[in-house]
């Protein structure tokens, strides 16, 4: 390795090959990833595996396969990870005890700050996230979005170089929302890490210098967002066409640019056909039961990568 | 670890104090917890019980030492003096008037066993000419039981030498069984046990014997069911005898009824003299001084010996046991199904300077609330003794005493912390493991030796200053099982005990470096 190469493992957040199992329940599969400095997104259903994948690079959880780096520190060092890492989790709890001021402080104290340093820190932190009015009530009693923000400004408080921040934005009224975009990207031009997750592309595709999306424990696109569309886009489908008529079906099929491979089934009563585009794929269908050929039903084959895309980016 | 050098951000790992600053701010936040936990509120009653106990015979003999005293104090002189067999007039005219005294008549209702017991004989005078004779059973026993036996029926003539009815022909009620017939009771014999009588349960209950011939008789004599061997409340309650020269008319000759009880009356008197330390408790027995204790009031060596037992057999197995299973089990399994085990994840800490913070702040507050407890238990017992004994006590370096006690209460839970705080990493039910442990340490007084090293008690048993009570006529099982002999020397004790929860935490830092949230469905 050599010494630039070296500088810049240092500098990202690595996966490599990383699998983690829930028993036998997998949570993310083979998942290798080099996330630069700056806003990456997370982006995938709900169950998919983003939170596992935030729980894996702070050391919450280990992986069974594979082995992460953070800017060179192994999660399971969280002395030193922890000082450059700050993680906002979903776990919407707060110890009874605490009020959003002294949970921020205690906190504070454990990176060796002085009482009145970690409380100036504190206070900071709960400006940014306009949290101040309600510093000194107790945790247990703020709304939802009071303590989302809590969680933020807990995670943001000792200046961390990375952040992870699971579905941050969730449950902020939109002016907080707009503040909070715009420190991620104040953090991100700083050379910072601001990694977090979301259920809905649209929310962070503006904001993300860089998304990775997610299905199913696998990571299926990564890149800048508008690498991802064009993979997308780029993506072929599959269907099954059922007819009665299949290899005259298949051989107008064929001539359509937009098909890559065609299957007939043993039957003859079905084919799979591979296709780069699925509107053209759409119409040429329509053209052929024109043409007097009876298509008994049209079925998506890779139906659970294709409905993360139509969820993710709407659809047709 | 390799990261060390990859820490470029120009921000000082901490090292050393640092962690021992961290370990610090860790148990400040947790001691909160430690002591106020609301469903940990049960350890400080299991704590405080035994200081409630010696309060609660303190006040107790306080109290009734003033009251003994207004009623008059009697010189301890004159108490010495006091023998078994006086009578009550007596000691009540040397000694004074009590300072209490209480009564009682207990009544026994006992049968007159002068009656129906065994043999009874009835004579008629002057003599009847009879040929048949009639035993009538109208209450065949005491015990109410409805069988009637006849071992033997004699019946004499006027020279009441010869017994008219042995060997000739009887009858009856049917027999309990064929070889208990009427001939039994006329054969002259009671020695046969159960088949050398005549037994019936067949209403109405009579027996009757043919002598034969028309002749004058003049005594009876009935051999009832002890006569023969058996208790004596299966003998005959209620019966006659009837006499007839035809077998057709009876004439009535003898009744005989043991319906008789006489009530047995014994008188018991109390009397409780006090020369102002000790209590003179007299018993009389029908105005009689059957026996006397003479004790003091409150008995300091005594109640030492009672404290130790509490000690062990309470505190340390039980109280400090489960209070620790209490106050330690959840260190960290209660922030898991809390959800805010990770924040702890979170900091900047290594997971045994995390481990080390929990367990310091669980330790410090079982130790003030368990060898408070004992050194507010020790102080309790020794409240209400006199200045006198204390100051002698205490010259005798007894004091040292309440330092062992709360040593081994420390030290019990510096051990079982680690144990319990070990064991909540690996199972989040308590029942089992408590169960298991509680068993290992019961038993650990017959383990082979090597195997008692690995208990806490054993090491905490060496320490304690008063050997515990027990009944030296227990079996040797019980008595190893309930206080096996002290083993090692104070120094090798502690030193033991620490070793051992050194290696039991050590066991735990693997465990928790190696744990993972899991607040159940993970996305």
């Amino acid at each position: 390795m050599s010494a630039s190469e070296r500088a810049s493992a240092d500098a990202a957040v690595v996966f490599n090959e990383v699998s983690k199992f829930y028993g036998d329940v997998l949570g993310v599969n083979r998942v290798t990833l080099n996330i630069p400095p700056g806003i990456t997104s997370l982006v995938g259903p709900n169950g998919s595996g983003k939170t596992t994948l935030m729980n894996l690079m702070t050391g919450l959880i280990h992986p069974d396969h594979g082995s992460i780096l953070m800017r060179g520190i192994s999660p399971r060092d969280p002395e030193a990870l922890m000082r450059i890492t700050g993680y906002a989790t979903q776990y919407d709890t707060a110890p009874r005890w605490a009020t959003g001021f002294t949970f921020i402080t205690t906190g504070l104290l454990l990176f060796g700050y002085s009482r009145t340093a970690a409380e100036e820190k504190a206070w900071k932190a709960l400006e940014r996230v306009s949290l101040t009015d309600a510093a000194n009530r107790k945790v247990a009693g703020y709304s939802k979005g009071m303590r989302q923000r809590v969680r933020l400004a807990q995670a943001i408080a000792h200046d961390p170089e990375v952040l992870v921040l699971d579905e941050p934005l969730n449950g902020l009224d939109p002016l907080v929302r707009a503040e909070t975009i715009a420190l991620f990207r104040l953090w991100a031009n700083e050379g910072k890490h601001v990694i977090l997750s979301s259920h809905v592309l649209q929310e962070v595709d503006l904001i993300s210098d860089q998304v990775v999306l997610i299905a199913n424990g696998m990571i299926i696109a990564e890149g800048s967002i508008r690498t991802v569309r064009e993979e997308i886009e780029e993506h072929p489908s599959q269907y099954l066409v059922r007819c009665h008529d299949a290899s005259g079906v298949a051989s107008l099929l064929f001539s359509e640019d937009h098909v890559t491979e065609i299957r007939l089934n043993s039957d003859r009563m079905g084919l799979l056909v591979m296709t780069t585009d699925r509107e053209q794929f759409a119409r040429a269908l329509g053209r052929i039961a024109l043409n007097g050929h009876r298509i008994e039903g049209v079925v998506p084959a890779d139906e659970n990568v294709d409905a993360v895309y139509e969820y993710l980016i709407g659809g047709e | 670890m390799s990261a060390a050098h990859h820490s470029s951000s120009g921000r000082a790992r901490p090292v050393g104090f640092s962690r021992l600053k961290q370990v610090w701010t860790i148990a400040k936040v947790e001691l909160r917890r430690a002591f106020f936990a609301k469903r940990g509120l049960w350890v400080y009653g299991l704590a405080l019980l035994p200081a409630v106990i010696f309060f609660a015979h303190g006040l107790q003999v306080k109290v009734r030492a003033e009251r003994l005293t207004r009623r008059g104090l009697t010189e301890a002189a004159v108490i010495n003096t006091l023998r078994e067999g006086e009578a009550l007039a007596d000691v009540k005219a040397r000694v004074g008037k009590p300072a209490e005294e209480r009564w009682g008549t207990r009544v026994r209702r006992v049968r007159n066993t002068a009656v129906n017991k065994g043999t009874t004989a009835h004579v008629i005078d002057p003599a009847v000419d009879a040929r048949f004779v009639r035993l009538n059973i109208t209450r065949p026993a005491y015990s109410g039981e409805q069988v009637a036996k006849i071992f033997d029926f004699e019946i004499y003539g006027a020279d009441e030498r010869q017994n008219l009815a042995l060997g000739h022909p009887a009858t009856g009620s049917a027999p309990c069984s064929p070889s208990q017939g009427p001939e039994k009771a006329v054969n002259g014999s009671v020695g046969g046990g159960k088949d050398d009588q005549w037994c019936s349960e067949d209403w109405p209950l009579f027996l009757q014997v043919d002598l034969g011939a028309i002749r004058p008789v003049k005594r009876f004599v009935v051999k009832h069911a002890s006569a023969g061997g058996e208790n004596e409340d299966s003998d005959t309650r209620d019966f006659n005898i009837q006499v007839s020269t035809d077998g057709k008319r009876f004439t009535t000759v003898a009744t005989s009824s043991g319906a008789r009880y006489a009530d047995e009356r014994t008188e018991y008197r109390d009397l409780v003299y006090f020369d102002g330390r000790r209590e003179a408790r007299l018993l009389f027995v029908d105005g009689k001084l059957d026996s006397m204790r003479i004790e003091p009031l409150l008995n300091f060596e005594e109640d030492r010996t009672i404290f130790a037992g509490i000690f062990q057999y309470f505190y340390l197995r039980l109280a400090i046991f489960f209070g620790c299973l209490g106050m330690f089990m959840y260190l960290f399994s209660g922030e898991m199904s809390n959800r805010t085990l990770h924040y702890w994840f979170l900091a900047p800490a290594r997971r045994d300077v995390l481990l080390a913070g929990k367990y310091a702040a669980g330790l410090i507050a079982s130790t003030v609330i368990f060898a408070g407890g004992a050194l507010l238990a020790f102080g309790v017992m020794v409240w209400p003794h006199e200045a006198v004994e204390l100051q002698s006590f205490r010259a005798a370096g007894g004091m040292a005493q309440a330092f062992w006690y709360a040593s081994a209460a420390a030290l019990g839970c510096v051990g079982y912390g680690s144990v319990f705080l070990a064991v909540g990493l690996y199972v989040r039910n308590p029942i089992v493991p408590a169960a298991v442990l509680l068993a290992w340490e019961g038993i650990n007084g017959v383990l082979p030796p090597v195997l008692q090293k690995i208990s806490i008690l054993y090491y905490l048993q060496s320490l304690c200053p008063v050997p515990a009570p027990i009944d030296s006529n227990a079996p040797t099982l019980i008595r190893l099982l309930a206080s096996p002999p002290a083993h090692a020397s104070r120094a090798a004790a502690i030193v033991g005990l620490l070793v051992l929860t050194a290696a039991v935490l050590w066991i735990a830092s693997r465990a928790v470096r190696t744990m993972q949230i899991s607040y159940g469905a993970e996305t």
